[in-house]
């Protein structure tokens, strides 16, 4: 089913960052495949096969009492006006102005059935500058929130750095976002394929990229958004687990940028793969546990002010009785 | 009425056009048909001749009947605002050098006329001779543009509500209705009695102009993307449902009242709804392509077209109400004539 729908990629990353050197490599670069790129302003974007649509980021709070169920308004209109185009393309590339936080481009995706009937999400990209991330992050809120958002990041301008110095940014990216995948560029040469069909959202591949992730535990607190990892050994009720993180993201969604988990649920041989933004939560059974390994739920949150013992304990409450 | 293929057969005419059909609406004579295509043509249909007219380099996003008796005008994603004239040449009226037009409309009278397009938060007014008259600012991009009955006022919606401007004022103060959310489309009453927007919550809102009262009319599975009131202003017919949402516009409006729900197919969603320029009858399209006419005191319903093709995505009455024509996402576009023989 989700062949047929195209995939969007969001492109996020302050001004600066090689946004759009990375853009212009995407359009370039002899692909053969045809891409719309919504973006903010009309650069010099060297456009041949592909169509560049202008838009102004639209935000608005959806009225179901919750607050940071924000929503891209453009983006539902642009991408459903799309879809009637009779030249059909092989994915959306949706560029973010500098300061944006990619929480209502992915809500947009959880939110809107005319969405959701014809695209996918398939990942947030965030390009980050090597030398002056520490600045950043220092400095502005939305640069942490678009490294937890990412699922790839391109750690850019490493010609600028030493390489003590990169590998102390990627330590404290880590330190936000553990399982995002970081590629190294200097001029954003990152090759296509590694940024665009990378289907992060997809269910069936949450927690893939690095089982190891959950090993480390280390914690840069200094950003205010890090991350926390847990394990249960017992088969999870499925009904108290929903029950407990339906709670959970109601009072703490705000806060909690980021959910992804695999369950073993109990009585079903299969994998159970969860995931939210925000309040948005989305999950589904994904076939049977490799073979092997054990059938350990894992769940990883990213966000602000996380209470590591309660969610702790939230989560082993959720396994069958011993 | 019940042998529906032989209604089709005998009273319609069927083409195959090839892409998303957009919109589609009758010239003002009633003469021609258009239909406007997600490859940028638009074609025209008059009886059993249809001509294709090359119209965007791109995907038409919205199409109105010109200000003049005949000719259309269709506004494209190559930020192009065209006037297609009944032997289909295509002329010029704006462009705005690549941002989208999305929405068109035009209000036809003896000196001329208006003609109103959106392009991001701006509407533009021009007068039948391409002069622009204005543009008026909103503060989000415009979503929908309706005129009045009378073509004295326009309405338009966006973020966190409406503006409703008067087109020949001196000076462009709107008044502002306001609901907070993100508002869809809009809808005036004939009477001018009242505004409907159509809103991403599954929702419409309105409000009653005489005093500001808000109107909420909830309870949508989906979004209502299509709506429109009777030609005597008593009804409010929507789409989004299984069935036509009919909200009652007398005896005090909306406010309080479930609606009435007619013409239902289990589990197919309504997608567009026309109501007929005359008499208290709704058209309506269906997901799984099926069309039909309903008469709102009886309830009775006539299937023009039977399940069994895509979704519905275009819907119009010809201005005598005479002919109906549709248009579905697959690019099936169809004339019927139901008038009396």
């Amino acid at each position: 089913m989700s062949e047929s729908l195209v995939p969007v990629t969001v492109l996020t990353g302050f001004l600066g960052a090689g946004k759009t050197t990375l853009l212009n490599r995407i359009l370039t670069e002899n692909h053969g495949k045809r891409y719309a790129v919504v973006i903010n302003e009309f650069g010099e974007l060297g456009v041949d096969n592909d169509l560049v649509v202008d838009a102004d980021e639209e935000v608005f709070e959806m009225n179901n009492g919750c607050i940071c169920c924000t929503v891209r308004g453009d983006l539902i209109r642009i991408v459903g006006a799309l879809m009637k185009r009779a030249k059909k393309f092989d994915g959306i590339i949706v560029e973010t102005t500098g300061l944006a936080n990619p929480a209502p481009v992915a809500q947009t995706f959880f939110v809107d059935e005319g969405v959701r009937a014809k695209t996918r999400l398939d990942a947030i990209v965030t390009v980050v500058d090597a030398k002056n991330l520490p600045a950043r992050l220092a400095d502005s809120a939305e640069a942490a929130a678009q490294i937890a958002f990412a699922d790839v990041i391109v750690l850019n301008k490493l010609d600028l750095v030493s390489g003590g110095e990169a590998d102390e940014v990627e330590r404290r990216i880590r330190a936000i976002n553990p399982a995002v995948r970081i590629i190294r560029s200097t001029r954003a040469d990152v090759p296509v394929d590694e940024i665009l069909h990378q289907n992060a959202f997809d269910l069936a591949r949450i927690l893939q990229f690095d089982p190891d992730f959950l090993e480390q535990d280390e914690h840069g607190h200094t950003e205010g958004l890090y991350s926390v990892s847990f394990a249960v050994e017992r088969e999870v009720d499925m009904q108290k687990f929903q029950q407990w993180m339906g709670t959970l993201l109601q009072e703490k969604g705000a806060d909690i940028l980021r959910t992804k988990g695999i369950l073993a649920v109990e009585g079903d041989p299969r994998r159970f793969a969860f995931q939210a933004v925000h309040m948005m939560a989305d999950g589904d059974f994904i076939g049977p546990w490799p073979e092997g390994t054990p059938r350990h739920s894992r769940l990883v949150f990213i966000g602000r002010d996380l209470n590591r013992p309660q969610l702790r304990r939230g989560f082993e409450a959720c396994q069958v009785a011993a | 009425m019940s042998d529906t293929g032989a209604l089709l057969s005998t009273r319609g005419v069927m083409r195959d056009l090839g892409a998303h059909i957009v919109g589609a609406c009758f010239d003002r004579r009633g003469l021609q048909c258009a239909f406007g295509l997600g490859d940028g043509s638009v074609h025209l249909a008059q009886g059993d001749d249809w001509q294709r007219s090359e119209a965007h380099d791109g995907a038409v996003l919205a199409l109105c009947p010109d200000v003049f008796d005949t000719g259309f005008l269709s506004a494209g994603d190559d930020g192009v605002l065209q006037r297609i004239q009944s032997d289909g040449v295509a002329a010029r009226v704006f462009s705005t050098g690549g941002k989208w037009i999305e929405q068109v409309t035009s209000f036809a009278e003896a000196r001329g006329g208006v003609i109103a397009c959106a392009v991001g938060k701006q509407a533009h007014l021009f007068d039948g001779a391409n002069t622009k008259l204005k543009t008026l600012t909103h503060p989000s991009t415009v979503t929908g543009l309706a005129f009045d009955a009378k073509g004295k006022r326009l309405a338009a919606s966006h973020y966190n509500g409406a503006s409703l401007w008067y087109v020949s004022a001196k000076t462009d103060t709107p008044r502002v209705l306001e609901w907070k959310g993100s508002h869809t489309g809009i809808a005036l009453h004939p009477a001018a009695e009242a505004v409907v927007t159509s809103m991403q919550e599954n929702a419409l809102h309105g409000w009653r102009l005489a005093d500001g009262q808000h109107m909420r009319m909830t309870g949508y599975p989906a979004k209502s993307e299509s709506l429109g009131f009777t030609r005597n202003g008593r009804w409010l017919a929507s789409s989004g449902a299984d069935s036509i949402v009919l909200w009652p516009f007398f005896g005090g409006g909306p406010m309080g009242k479930p609606p009435v729900e007619m013409a239902q197919i289990e589990g197919i969603l309504c997608t567009r709804v026309a109501c007929h320029p005359k008499d208290e009858l709704v058209a309506a399209g269906f997901g799984d392509g099926t069309v039909l006419v309903a008469q709102i005191a009886t309830r009775r319903v006539v299937i023009i077209a039977e399940a069994g093709g895509d979704p519905v995505s275009a819907l119009c009455w010809s201005p005598d109400g005479g002919r109906l024509a549709f248009g579905t996402e697959g690019g099936r576009a169809v004339l019927v004539d139901l008038s009396a023989r």
